[in-house]
């Protein structure tokens, strides 16, 4: 029996960039194959291209061992490939079987009566594949895992038997992954096949039956899980080995720079998001935020980097006083912002990078002269931090809204961390990068520290928070349970910490290594 | 260019020599330039995408004239009557009647090449202006199609929709025609300017309130410029009523006329028919200026990055509200140079109970022009010249005045919707990358 | 696409051709009066207004050796343009449409004495010499109709409106209120007029002369506030109005300008009577005058319609609403207009104002 999914030497460019380059991929009816590369590898290109979003500019498909030809979405869909994005396509306002239905209502008439027909076999492929949604369930209502499911719903409720899911993890708290690593079970014992996108060596590994792997446009790899790892893997993905924890040397804090003293915020809801908190940062060191979503990190940050009003407290930077002073006032106080949202607060996507690397510095010289923004010296420092920070872009006139996520997050770094500060203050920095990227940021927040300057990290991957920080501090509920030294801090310890429950020894609110002293 | 991509990538792909040992040298890679880094020195959006971008607003506008060709042709009884006494003559017919209202319509827009040849050979200065008079007119009448289509153009790229620029026109024709009325014994070189800037504040001060309010309280500005536009309305009609504080006080509710002192010299001052003033080069100057404010002044990357994120503008340090407030009163006083140029240059009074529809044309000039001043300045010229065109097409050709309406929803709705005429003509949309608005990437 | 480029430069070259030849297409050359009508914004098709004066010249084309043209201006900066193409075009008389355009005629009358123009709806103070104003006194014609209104109302409420307050609108409310009134007091009634009152110079103003939205919406109020005859005096709005009477019944239109029996006969079974503006005679008089051979200029004269030279007028008014005793006070009335016995109000009224 001919695989049931083929792809042969496609090849697809785009202006400035290879973006697949004759790739190959064979998928066996019943399987998962698993897609690995990093963020601008050409993974979504390659399955844009599978979907009929876009076409290739060379070589072949195979589906059941025919020839097809995809020049748009209903070609693939008649031929059984169906496509969940990273960005769900649901309309919030409609129910889970208004939203299967769409798109596919013309075929039939009778709405009420159909609908019901509808709802019944989106019941029944729920309950055959364990999805357990509720036809009659609002959008809106629905945590994003569950919107997910509904997508695939779309998919099955479609008769695709090719699933295409790009990046499915990405939004997915670990028990929703778990719970989608059995659905994805469940659809292939089935005899569904499935084309696992990600770059979480992880996940690839506990799912797929082969694992292709993708860089810079081109199949660098193809393997089993049985036959791999986590470190040949991401060697392979990145090109070279990788280091998978933070290599730091010991450095001695200097003087505190970021202090903060009976910090109260209120939060969106109107409750105390932010619950008297103090802590100092002092430059020299890391201090890392654990905690679980949503217990005040967020406001806490948009409060110290002036995008949140506080209600009492006192924050200062290398002692100028700035509290509930303007973004502005802070940042020329020296500290650096690597937002959480990178497009939502970090970046204009529209524009060029060029542009989007003077946001902080438009208005001073040598940029600003007078009200004139001078080229040159944009142009200039665009090109020099292009170079220096390793942003992977055909040029510095490219939107950042064309860039990777990882190359994204390069930008602002380069941007935030190209000018002496003073105080860092990264939220989530790594949220949603590849490994590379991951790397590459850590090895920047680590050279801020070691060049002397305070570092604040908030991040929800407990990992990354003990490997970077030099002291932990523990959030829940708006107020801080403990701050701990990271060399004896351990996961269990933390995460009690993290679920609200106090630990024996007390906060220390200076660097460990100044206690000792 | 697909070549270069091709030797970008080779270079691109070149890899670091694997470096088993520690991060320490891996840390190199910040300060010194690697093999990897791969900026092309390659410019802005080529030429050739430069011609491309044109391509479809001008397949548009020759496709908006098929249909009108064919709307015309409909309309006319005279083809109805060719074709009863035959197709041939039928065809005939109807192809004499596009040709009649197009040649119309071209010298109402351009004025009759012959005539204008003959004119400059006879060197004769009357003639001359004669010949040239439909294209000043086209130029007069894109004089506040500019202004207006920069005021709306200036507002998108702050992130509002600025639909007051009606009721900014109106306010602004008060405050301009009062100063030019009122004040008496200046020289015109302080009168004028003094009346044009009249306009400007009146324009400005009426929009800066919608921009205040949705800086202060997040009220939506285009619910609250449509609500002053009918405050303006009002205002102004109170003003000018017979009776009225600003009425001239003949019975009919029209502004007095102003001093000559603040009129905008025209072309040729001697001939009453020809309008063309020292608005147009005004509005190209403004034009120009627009533009410079916007991508060159730390001004206009406030506006724009508002415009485009204002979280990010937050981000940045940018005082948003007060932005909004900046954009606002620069889009009014756009709006009010309209008023400004157009009493000062064109009427010389404020009438009562007249509708100019600047404001809704200046969406449309903006969104045909990209929100970029130059497009602005295309669309105004094009608008401009559809108009005079089509006052002729009715004079010599007896077509009706609102072809020109339909010729212009025609365009917009090509240029808005530009899948319709790539389907038509083919033309392959630019390849990803180049065009600005861009999904997702490569990843 | 490089092939599509050059069709449509080839396309674009061939249109310039015939262009330079279609100059050669002959100019239809006549002996006939030529004149040129510029309308106001609100267009020829306006039901009123303009449609009124383009019916002088039609009736003129009929009976005269006349040929008849019009522009339609879309806005006030039209007007000019427009008047520049009747002169490049040598036209014999330039007709203008409405007060807006005063200020264009004169300037172009000054600026073109050779040319004769005359202009609806204003006169010049001083006069110009080739400019002959056309004026109505449809205050009277308005005043009979408020009689006759008055007389055939059933709730003893009656109502009009205007598109905006300027004289060519408010004289019609001035006459139509004071000829209520009129009844009143010579019958001892109580009829009251919604929409205007000339004492406090107010009324009800839809502020344009187009949306028929207006005039429907308007009319509701009026017909729930009790009113059954309404005067809509704003043009293609009433038609609106007329709509809305229509479908409520049991209530009447009075139409303005021209018979709306004959120019909007949909509405014919509402149309209690109509106030007439004869604009269509007045110009066609101007016309004759014009074209008489041996004319020279107009000298700056005024045309000033009234009821006695069938300027102005009313409609019949529709059977059965008013009793015979009341059509013969109306002839009354009419005559004593003329003699000056009566007084419409708008003396006072305008001179108030000014």
């Amino acid at each position: 029996m001919p695989p049931v999914l083929e792809l042969k030497g496609i090849t697809k460019r785009f202006p400035g960039v290879l973006a697949n380059d004759s790739i190959d991929l064979t998928l066996e009816e019943g399987q998962v194959v698993g897609l690995l590369g990093e963020n601008g590898a050409g993974k979504s290109t390659l399955m844009n291209i599978l979907y009929g979003l876009y076409n290739q500019d060379e070589g072949e498909i195979f589906v059941r061992g025919e020839r097809a030809h995809i020049e748009e979405p209903n070609d693939a869909i008649a031929l059984g490939i169906g496509m969940v994005h990273q960005h769900f396509m649901l309309v919030p306002v409609l129910t889970v079987t208004e939203n299967v239905m769409l798109g596919m209502e013309s075929t039939r008439r009778f709405g009420f009566l159909n609908r019901q027909v509808a709802a019944r076999r989106i019941r029944d492929i729920s309950d055959r594949y364990g999805l357990g949604v509720d036809p009659e369930a609002v959008i809106e209502d629905l945590p994003l895992g569950i919107q997910q499911r509904v997508e695939i719903i779309k998919l099955l409720y479609r008769s695709a038997d090719i699933l295409i899911l790009d990046e499915p993890t990405a939004v997915l708290t670990p028990q929703e992954v778990s719970g989608l690593f059995e659905i994805i079970r469940s659809l292939v014992a089935q005899g569904k096949s499935v084309i696992f996108i990600s770059h979480k060596l992880r996940e690839v590994l506990e799912i797929s039956n082969n694992i292709v792997v993708l860089r810079r446009g081109r199949v660098v790899g193809s393997t089993t899980p049985e036959e791999s790892n986590e470190r040949d893997l991401a060697a392979m993905m990145v090109g070279r080995d990788v280091i998978l924890s933070v290599p730091k040397a010991a450095r001695e804090p200097e003087q505190p720079v970021l202090r903060v003293e009976n910090l109260y915020v209120r939060g969106d809801q109107d409750r105390m998001a932010v619950d008297g908190v103090t802590f100092e940062v002092w430059g020299g060191e890391i201090v890392g935020v654990a905690g679980v979503q949503g217990n005040g990190q967020t406001e806490l940050v948009e409060v110290l980097t002036g995008l949140r009003k506080s209600d009492a407290g006192r924050v200062t930077v290398d002692g100028v006083d700035v509290t509930n002073a303007p973004p502005r006032k802070i940042t020329e106080a020296g500290t650096a912002h690597i937002p959480e949202d990178r497009q939502r607060d970090g970046l204009v996507l529209a524009y060029p990078i060029m542009q989007n690397l003077i946001l902080n510095t438009y208005y001073q010289p040598p940029i600003a002269k007078g009200i004139r923004i001078q080229e040159e010296p944009m142009r200039e420092r665009a090109e020099r931090l292009v170079n220096e920070y390793d942003v992977r872009t055909p040029s510095i006139f490219t939107p950042v809204g064309n860039l990777s996520g990882g190359n994204q997050q390069k930008v602002i770094v380069a941007r935030e961390l190209s000018n002496p500060v003073k105080l860092t203050i990264a939220a989530q920095p790594t949220r949603g990068l590849d490994v590379g990227s991951i790397e590459y940021i850590h090895t920047e927040l680590v050279r801020k520290r070691d060049e002397g300057a305070a570092v604040f990290v908030v991040s929800a991957e407990l990992d990354e928070v003990l490997s970077l920080a030099d002291r932990i501090l523990v959030m829940f509920e708006g107020r801080i349970m403990g701050i701990v030294p990271a060399k004896t801090a351990t996961k269990e310890a933390l995460g009690l910490m993290m679920a609200g429950i106090k630990s024996e020894g007390e906060a220390t609110n200076k660097p460990d290594t100044r206690r000792e002293a | 260019m697909n070549k270069e991509a091709h030797e970008t990538d080779a270079r691109a792909s070149t890899e670091v020599p694997s470096d088993h040992d520690d991060a320490a040298s891996d840390r190199n890679t910040g300060t010194e330039p690697t093999p990897r880094a791969l900026t092309v020195h390659e410019p802005k959006p080529g030429c050739r995408s430069r011609l491309r971008t044109l391509l479809v607003p001008l397949l548009a506008i020759v496709t908006a004239l098929i249909i009108g060709a064919l709307v015309i042709v409909f309309t006319d009884t005279s083809v109805y009557a060719a074709f009863e006494e035959g197709f041939l003559q039928g065809i005939v017919q109807a192809l004499v009647v596009i040709i009649r209202a197009y040649s119309a319509f071209y010298v109402g827009a351009f004025g009759d090449p012959g005539q204008i040849l003959g004119a400059l050979l006879s060197g004769d200065t009357t003639r001359i202006i004669r010949a040239v008079y439909p294209l000043t007119e086209t130029l007069r009448t894109a004089t506040p199609y500019i202004f207006a289509g920069l005021a709306v153009a200036v507002g998108f790229q702050g992130g509002l929709f600025n639909i007051g620029a009606e009721g900014q026109y109106f306010i602004a024709g008060l405050t301009t025609v009062f100063v030019g009325y009122a004040l008496t014994g200046l020289p015109a070189l302080i009168h004028l300017p003094l009346a044009l800037l009249a306009g400007i504040v009146g324009g400005a001060l009426w929009a800066a309130i919608p921009g205040y309010l949705k800086g202060k309280t997040g009220a939506h500005e285009v619910i609250n410029t449509i609500m002053l536009n009918y405050i303006a309305f009002r205002f102004a009609e109170y003003m000018l009523d017979v009776g009225g504080p600003m009425a001239r006080g003949d019975g009919r509710p029209v502004s007095p006329e102003i001093q000559p002192s603040a009129y905008l010299p025209r072309l040729f001052p001697g001939q009453i028919q020809v309008r063309l003033n020292a608005g147009f080069l005004l509005a190209l100057l403004v034009a120009w200026g627009v533009w410079w404010l916007l991508f060159k002044t730390t001004i206009g990357y406030e506006i724009r990055t508002v415009g485009h994120n204002p979280r990010a503008a937050k981000y940045a340090g940018i005082n948003v509200a007060r932005n909004y407030v900046i954009t606002m009163a620069i889009s009014g006083g756009l709006a009010g140079l309209a008023a400004s140029t157009d009493i000062l240059g064109v009427l010389r009074f404020m009438p009562n109970a007249f509708h100019s529809g600047y404001g809704f044309d200046a969406i449309a000039l903006a969104l045909l022009g990209k929100s970029h001043p130059l497009g602005v300045v295309l669309a105004s010229l094009l608008f401009g010249a559809l108009r005079a065109g089509a006052r002729n097409m009715q004079g010599i050709a007896r077509v009706p005045i609102d072809i020109t309406s339909i010729l212009q929803g025609l365009i917009i709705v090509f240029i808005a919707a530009p899948e319709i005429i790539r389907l038509i003509y083919r033309v392959r949309q630019l390849p990803k990358g180049e065009e600005i608005d861009l999904t997702h990437g490569w990843g | 696409m490089r092939k599509h480029i050059s069709m449509t430069l080839v396309m674009v070259l061939l249109f310039s051709l015939v262009l330079s030849a279609c100059d050669l297409l002959p100019q239809p050359e006549t002996d006939a009066f030529r004149v040129g009508m510029v309308t106001d914004v609100g267009g020829i098709d306006d039901r009123s207004f303009n449609a009124t004066a383009w019916r002088g010249i039609e009736m003129a084309e009929e009976e005269l050796n006349v040929e008849g043209d019009f522009l339609e201006s879309t806005a006030q900066p039209d007007y000019a343009p427009n008047l520049t193409h009747y002169i490049n075009q040598d036209y014999d008389l330039i007709v203008t449409v409405g007060f807006l355009l005063a200020d264009d005629t004169r300037d172009f009358a000054e600026a073109n004495p050779d040319f004769n123009f005359a202009i609806v709806d204003f006169a010049y103070d001083p006069p110009v010499e080739n400019i002959r104003g056309l004026v109505f006194a449809t205050d009277e014609a308005a005043f009979l109709a408020g009689y006759a209104a008055a007389a055939a109302t059933q709730t003893g409420i009656v109502a009009t409106f205007g598109g905006i307050n300027i004289p060519p609108v408010s004289i019609f409310m001035v006459g139509f209120e004071h000829g209520v009134n009129y009844y009143n007091e010579q019958n001892g009634a109580n009829v009251q007029v919604l929409g205007w009152d000339t004492a406090a110079n107010t009324g009800v103003f839809v502020g344009n002369f187009d949306s028929t939205d207006d005039g429907r919406r308007v009319a509701d109020e009026f017909l729930s506030e009790g009113a059954d005859i309404i005067m809509p005096v704003a043009g293609p709005v009433g038609l609106g109005s007329a709509e809305a009477v229509q479908q409520a019944g049991n209530a009447w239109i009075i139409g303005v300008d021209t018979d709306w029996t004959v120019s909007a006969p949909e509405y014919d079974a509402i149309i209690l009577t109509s106030v007439l503006k004869n604009m269509d005679i007045a110009v066609f008089d101007t016309i004759q005058m014009a074209a008489e051979p041996g004319f020279t200029t107009f000298g700056g004269e005024t045309y000033l319609g009234t009821l006695e030279n069938d300027g102005v007028g009313i409609a019949d008014v529709a059977p059965g609403t008013i009793t015979a005793d009341v059509e013969a006070e109306l002839d009354q009335i009419r005559q004593a207009i003329i003699d000056g016995e009566i007084d419409t109000g708008w003396a006072a009224y305008i001179g108030g104002l000014n």
